[in-house]
């Protein structure tokens, strides 16, 4: 257990780290991002393997579990990339809209799954994933206590699929983290805990450089439970666009390196990577390689 | 830049004077009845004691003015008493070398600047002032830039200076930010002309009509003026942060070395490099490794060594091909499993490789350790001295506040019997290679007077803390000494602590 909180310390960090490093002077330095980035693949490993019971569904009790990406499942333990941005997409996409959301992000997995889990690339998926994991674990981290209540197998898959819950069946994401649909009762209990978890979570604080107002407070207050109940509303109410302006500013800021990074870069995202200026090192960097068919997706969306 | 030109033809070492130290002879050490102590190389930290000789501010513009008066450099330093604890970030020194000989020693720092400090001559008259350096020459070396079409500002810190081996009068220095490389060229100037018929004193320029006699311009001596002029820039030519730079042994050519490539470049052409290693992949999602560091062999023009961050180290031939990007000889230690955890990668990062003197050995420095390898054995390094093991345990700590991305620099004295680093707190250390002592010590202002003996400090790593030793929760991890420069002759060290430059000089009493 004490593995998942220092993974997920570490994780949030580097996050951290790597989204400073975008308004540091002199440009990003390679090789200090390059290191960071295998740091950030160590502890998501980590944190994926930690075998910590109560906090990883076995089976799928009840889980309408559309089997939307086999090949997810297929190569879900050695990637264990794919996973992350299922679960995050889905919350991203309303319900209404399961279209744009499927072509979006099996891109994403394929590519992720074509990578060799061993080489940086994971890193690209960490950052995605890092961005979903944290909040999820979070989420989970600050529900633990409640497994006993609610009862054990159902409780900390409720989370990450909590915003999928409320949405209806987005699907869960198969693969090794067995994330389950919730009871329609949880949802609204998530929602609470879930801003307590958004305010924890670090990584949810990297990605959203002012973009919107909402984001200062969570980005300021990293570690203290400050902004709870502003927190909780925005994630019942304005969760969707949260995630969407959170991936999509950040990783429009994350490609371009001006510290606007705001939405109007959204158009100019799928031309960024292609840049691929060398000047741009964060473009060739490989955490930010598979941003590109999220930007697609969220401009598109 | 040329990438599939053949290899320039070099010249081999034996047409040119090799700069080789006399083995095991050291320069007479400095005793304070001015006559020479026995020689003796053993005695390389353990036996003798090191004293302060000055501690230096890099100049800034209050003192340029006073530069060329006749002051002593411990009244400049004395006389603007700024709050020494806070150091505007300019005047962080970034790197610290000698010259061939020692004479002079050259700063760089954060804000572009060159400052060169000049060895006291020996004077019967002062003979306790021997040893010390003042100021010789402070220039403007580079400035930041903005690249347009990239939108990057480039850093005008000095990331490296490296001394040209003295040819003629003047000095020759290449100095290099993150993306360039500049020549130096440092002068003196003791005369000038006077007598103009054009110009009048002041230098305007007379009426015709007033000039009748014609008269030869002679030359008088003035005061002694030093004077940096620019005569190369190598600009353009990376793509990436720039890291080191090499003077070759066949004194035409250097290289520059960033992140993923290498070019080795002629002093005389600054409009092409060539291109000797290339590690960028085609498609960089799968960079696992980058260049940290690379140096010419001393003697042999043709090999040189590149480090990566992945704690290995390559040698490579210049003579097998054109890119060498196939390496003649790899040195990797295998690593230990047991001390696996999530910063291994990190910590396992080379941060300085340097080549000894007599060429037959490299030096590495990762951040915990000091590795000495021979050039003969590939599969692990002959020495292996920890610097500050005690941080071990404190890694994650030490990535939450950056230090463990600090990239310390190492070096060897003149016989390379004592390898030499820093550490935290401004705390440095020195590994003699053949009594296997070790000694920590600090680089402070409280032991800032002239002549003071530095006293060994311990780090306390547990238990009881006996009374001189320091704890490591005690430790200062701002103030680091990433630079230090060995006098290639002497046992005068140079130690850049932040803003302060520390000479200490080894005495034998």
């Amino acid at each position: 257990m004490e593995f998942k909180l220092e993974a997920h310390r570490i994780v949030s960090i580097s996050l951290g780290k790597i989204y400073n490093s975008r308004v540091q002077r002199g440009g990003i330095k390679l090789h200090k991002n390059l290191l960071v980035s295998l740091v950030l693949r160590s502890a998501r490993q980590v944190y994926l393997s930690d075998p910590c019971p109560g906090l990883y569904l076995a089976g799928h009790p009840g889980a309408p579990a559309p089997p939307q990406q086999p090949e997810e499942s297929a190569a879900g333990p050695p990637a264990g990339w794919g996973e992350p941005p299922p679960p995050a997409g889905r919350a991203a996409w309303p319900e209404p809209e399961p279209q744009p959301e499927r072509p979006a992000v099996p891109e994403v997995l394929r590519a992720g799954d074509s990578e060799p889990a061993a080489t940086v690339t994971a890193a690209g998926d960490t950052l995605q994933g890092g961005e979903a994991e944290a909040p999820e674990a979070a989420w989970r981290r600050v529900e633990g206590p409640r497994e006993t209540a609610v009862g054990g197998a159902g409780v900390s898959g409720v989370f990450p699929e909590g915003p999928e819950a409320a949405r209806g069946p987005c699907g869960c994401p198969p693969g090794d983290e067995d994330k389950l649909s919730a009871p329609p009762a949880s949802p609204p209990v998530c929602a609470r805990k879930r801003g307590a978890g958004w305010v924890g979570g670090g990584p949810a604080d990297c990605p959203a450089p002012g973009s919107t107002p909402l984001k200062k407070p969570r980005r300021n207050s990293e570690e203290q439970p400050g902004g709870e109940e502003e927190e909780e509303e925005e994630m019942e109410t304005g969760n969707v666009a949260n995630l969407i302006s959170i991936f999509g500013s950040s990783f429009s800021g994350l490609l371009r390196k001006s510290p606007g990074g705001g939405r109007e870069e959204a158009e100019g995202e799928e031309s960024g990577p292609e840049a691929a200026e060398p000047g741009q090192i964060c473009c060739d960097k490989p955490v930010l390689r598979d941003i590109n068919p999220w930007s697609t997706a969220i401009v598109a969306f | 830049m040329l990438l599939s030109l053949p290899a320039l033809h070099l010249q081999t070492s034996e047409h040119h004077p090799l700069f080789q130290l006399p083995h095991g002879r050291l320069g007479p050490w400095c005793s304070p009845t001015g006559s020479p102590a026995p020689l003796s190389c053993e005695t390389g930290c353990g036996e003798g004691t090191w004293i302060l000789v000055c501690r230096l501010l890099v100049p800034t513009q209050v003192s340029l003015l006073s530069m060329e008066e006749d002051i002593d450099t411990r009244k400049i330093n004395n006389s603007f008493l700024r709050d020494h604890s806070y150091a505007t970030e300019a005047d962080i020194i970034s790197t610290v070398e000698f010259n061939h000989t020692g004479e002079l020693l050259a700063t760089g720092d954060k804000g572009g600047r060159v400052v060169i400090f000049q060895r006291e001559q020996e004077s019967k008259n002062q003979v306790h002032r021997r040893g010390e350096y003042n100021v010789y020459s402070t220039f403007q070396s580079h400035e930041p830039e903005f690249d347009y079409l990239k939108s990057l500002e480039i850093e005008e810190k000095i990331n490296k200076i490296r001394w040209l081996p003295q040819q003629n009068a003047a000095y020759f220095l290449l100095s290099t930010n993150d993306k360039t490389v500049k020549l130096w060229k440092v002068s003196e100037r003791d005369k000038r002309p006077e007598g103009y018929n054009l110009k009048d004193e002041e230098g305007r320029l007379r009426d015709p009509a007033t000039i009748t006699t014609l008269r030869v311009p002679v030359l008088r001596p003035m005061d002694l003026m030093v004077e940096a002029t620019p005569r190369r820039v190598f600009a353009n030519a990376h793509t990436y942060h720039i890291n080191s730079i090499s003077v070759n042994s066949d004194y035409e050519t250097y290289m520059s070395a960033d992140d993923l490539r290498i070019n080795l470049w002629n002093f005389e052409i600054t409009n092409q490099s060539f291109n000797i290693v290339d590690i960028k992949p085609a498609n960089m999602e799968e960079l696992t490794e980058v260049i940290t560091a690379a140096e010419f062999h001393p003697h042999h023009c043709n090999t040189f060594v590149y480090s990566s961050s992945k704690g290995t180290i390559r040698l490579c031939d210049m003579r097998a091909s054109a890119l060498c990007d196939r390496h003649t000889k790899f040195f990797e230690e295998p690593e230990d499993p047991s001390n696996r955890s999530f910063f291994s990668e990190i910590i396992s990062s080379i941060s300085d490789v340097k080549f000894s003197h007599s060429g037959r050995c490299i030096m590495t420095r990762d951040y915990l350790t000091v590795k000495v390898w021979d050039l003969n054995m590939e599969n692990r390094p002959v020495e292996t001295y920890q610097v500050h093991d005690y941080l071990r345990s404190k890694l994650c700590s030490l990535y939450e506040n950056d230090c463990i991305f600090d990239k310390f620099e190492c070096v060897w004295n003149g016989s390379d019997s004592v390898i030499m680093t820093g550490s935290y707190n401004n705390f440095f250390r020195m590994f003699d290679r053949n009594t296997k002592r070790d000694v920590t010590l600090e680089a402070s202002r409280e032991n800032s007077k002239p002549r003071a003996i530095l006293k060994p400090r311990k780090v306390c790593v547990g238990g009881k803390r006996r009374k001189d030793e320091i704890s490591v929760d005690s430790l200062d991890f701002s103030k680091k000494i990433l630079h230090t420069a060995w006098h290639p002759s002497e046992n005068i060290i140079a130690v850049a602590a932040t803003n302060n430059l520390y000479i200490f000089q080894d005495k034998v009493n």
